[in-house]
């Protein structure tokens, strides 16, 4: 078991990582809004931890606070992803449809030329020597682990409260919500908000995990990445990120054996899983959940 | 700035800007037809200039599957780069059949399309990685054939250096911009795309096959892309199977900007973005590459429809 762990341990808290920034990207996806914004704040979640981390400036608060600067970075990242989401959000989510996931492109992509060019960020080679919360990449997932825990218990939360039906009702018809009284601006806001401050803080989390950060952390290939992990997971669900997330960021390691051709046939796979699992892989399940319970006539079939 | 620093500024902008116009009418076309982008309109760019590069100059490099091959087609350039676009455009085709037909007639999530056509993004790119490598490919200065690289005027005391390729570049951009106009404003298959483009269950009552259309449109959408792509390449060189990602993003920048699914908007926004690239200042070369997307931005926010789209309507 343990040499399983220290074998694999990278992949699997890098499963867990990406199911989380599958969620990030879901939450917009509740309430219809397409945003890819989420490379751009797990950019940004990483820089703050790297920058705390690293500068001289923060150097007496990490003698003297020890392993508590951790949770520090994860709040400072949570903060700033949060402010900045609600300064991007407020102007872009007039927009709809593919108009807003232009918009959130061209946020990720400005945002990674910045970056590219600041001294503070160090630039084309990123910052190196990131301090390390554990010693063993496995050890990573007592913070990946127990954020992915809370953020399944808040999702399952939020799915039955006021705000989480205000986003179905805005996904379904934003006018006839507008209508009832939901105002769509704020909760799209909420949405897109709740998103970029769980990708900040899955970004600052990392930086310590990979040791270094760069500006290839936030690309347009991640954007498109999370989002295949929550459309073919399944987006009407919060099983469907966590599932297509563990699953599409396996897959590579997976199809090693096939060496070069891997990426080839992972490419093969996106397009039939989208044309034969339109509602993802959580759809497919909660199908198949309904063929068993006709079949057998026990349980409860759902909708 | 000199004169003749503005002159050198505006032939590069409007050079390079030709070259965008002619890459984002791809992705214009098939958004005015299906209402969708099609995401691996970057790979297919990419494409184009691989085909292109076997076909006129077929020599790999050290790694891949067809490593220290030499094909000596000996083909003339000119006649490559036609045959390079036409397999490009068939390799468009082939896109439509394999990841957008299947969806729509399940009648999927348009979301869905994002993704699959981003699938075939990831299989191009990899197999172009698998078959030759990820190294540079550059075609021979010469390409073009036995003419001088490049041109100095002097303008003002001051030299402006006009490159062959860009001259040549832009008129090929011209012929093709004045074939298209003529093709989808005079011809019949062009009405029957601009009706498609407006209704497409009218235009299937009034006895046009709308899955025709569509296949031509992919098929033109993928012949400018794979051009676009070999016009680069012959100018910059082909920089390793991703070169195509930068160019498929700032297509779009380019489309927002004329307004999703105009034509001569892509034109226009191709130009603008072109020139507004040329006119950033050396101190702040390094951020060239996101002039595109601040356009990309600003204008989403300002002007959703774009410079020439048409507004919105809010349907209840």
């Amino acid at each position: 078991m343990t040499d399983f762990l220290q074998n694999n341990g990278f992949l699997l808290v890098t499963m867990v990582q990406q199911a989380l920034l599958a969620m990030s990207l879901y939450y917009p996806l509740m309430c219809g809004q397409l945003s890819l914004a989420s490379p751009g704040f797990y950019a940004l979640g990483g820089y703050v931890a790297a920058i705390i981390g690293t500068i001289e400036y923060f150097a007496p608060w990490r003698d003297s606070l020890g392993w508590v600067i951790f949770p520090l970075e994860w709040l400072a990242a949570g903060i700033i992803s949060g402010f900045l989401a609600v300064l991007v959000g407020i102007p872009a989510l007039r927009l709809r449809g593919i108009y807003l996931a232009l918009a959130t492109i061209a946020f990720v992509e400005i945002l990674r030329v910045v970056c590219l060019n600041l001294e503070i960020t160090g630039g084309a080679i990123g910052i190196f020597g990131v301090p390390q919360l554990f010693e063993s990449r496995w050890s990573y997932i007592w913070t990946f682990g127990p954020l992915l825990m809370l953020m399944l218990f808040f999702s399952y939360r939020l799915d039955r409260s006021r705000v989480g039906r205000a986003f179905k009702a805005i996904r379904e018809d934003e006018l006839a919500a507008d209508a009832m009284g939901i105002n769509p601006t704020r909760y799209k806001v909420l949405a897109f908000v709740i998103g970029a401050v769980l990708a900040g803080v899955v970004g600052a989390m990392s930086a310590p995990f990979l040791n270094t950060w760069n500006a290839r952390q936030g690309t347009f290939d991640a954007s498109i990445a999370y989002l295949a992990y929550v459309l073919i997971g399944g987006s009407r669900s919060m099983w469907g990120p966590l599932l297509g997330g563990m699953m599409l960021s396996a897959l590579p390691e997976i199809l090693r054996p096939l060496k070069d051709s891997r990426l080839i046939i992972n490419g093969f796979v996106l397009v039939f899983a989208s044309i034969y699992m339109p509602k993802g892989i959580a759809g497919a399940v909660g199908n198949l959940k309904n063929f068993t319970t006709r079949i057998l006539g026990i349980g409860r079939s759902e909708k | 700035m000199t004169t003749a620093q503005f002159l050198q500024n505006l032939l590069n902008g409007i050079s390079i800007g030709s070259v965008y116009a002619i890459f984002a009418l791809g992705y214009t076309l098939v958004f005015s037809i299906l209402g969708i982008i099609n995401f691996a309109h970057g790979a297919i760019f990419t494409l184009g200039a691989y085909f292109t590069y076997t076909l006129a100059v077929g020599e790999f490099g050290i790694n891949g599957l067809l490593s220290g091959l030499t094909l000596d087609l000996q083909i003339p350039f000119a006649l490559s780069l036609l045959i390079g676009s036409v397999l490009a455009g068939m390799v468009g085709v082939l896109l439509e059949r394999l990841a957008f037909k299947p969806l729509r007639t399940r009648g999927a999530d348009s979301l869905l399309a994002l993704v699959s056509s981003l699938g075939v993004a990831l299989v191009i790119v990899n197999a172009i990685q698998y078959l030759v490598g990820a190294e540079i490919y550059t075609f021979p200065s010469q390409v073009y054939g036995d003419i001088k690289p490049a041109m100095m005027f002097e303008v003002a005391g001051q030299s402006v250096v006009v490159r062959t390729v860009q001259v040549i570049i832009f008129a090929v951009c011209m012929v093709i911009l004045t074939l298209l106009g003529y093709v989808i404003s005079f011809t019949r298959i062009g009405k029957a795309l601009q009706a498609v483009a407006e209704n497409q269950t009218t235009a299937s009552l009034l006895g046009i096959s709308v899955d025709k259309i569509i296949l031509v449109t992919f098929f033109m959408s993928g012949f400018l892309g794979g051009l676009a792509g070999t016009l680069v390449g012959t100018s910059f060189g082909i920089a390793g199977p991703y070169f195509g990602v930068t160019y498929g993003l700032k297509g779009l920048a380019v489309i927002v900007l004329g307004g999703l699914g105009s034509v001569p908007g892509a034109v226009l926004g191709g130009i603008v973005i072109g020139l507004a690239e040329a006119f950033v200042p050396p101190d702040y070369s390094a951020y060239k590459e996101a002039v595109a997307f601040a356009f990309l931005f600003i204008v989403l926010l300002v002007r959703p429809q774009g410079l020439l789209g048409r507004s919105m309507i809010q349907k209840v």
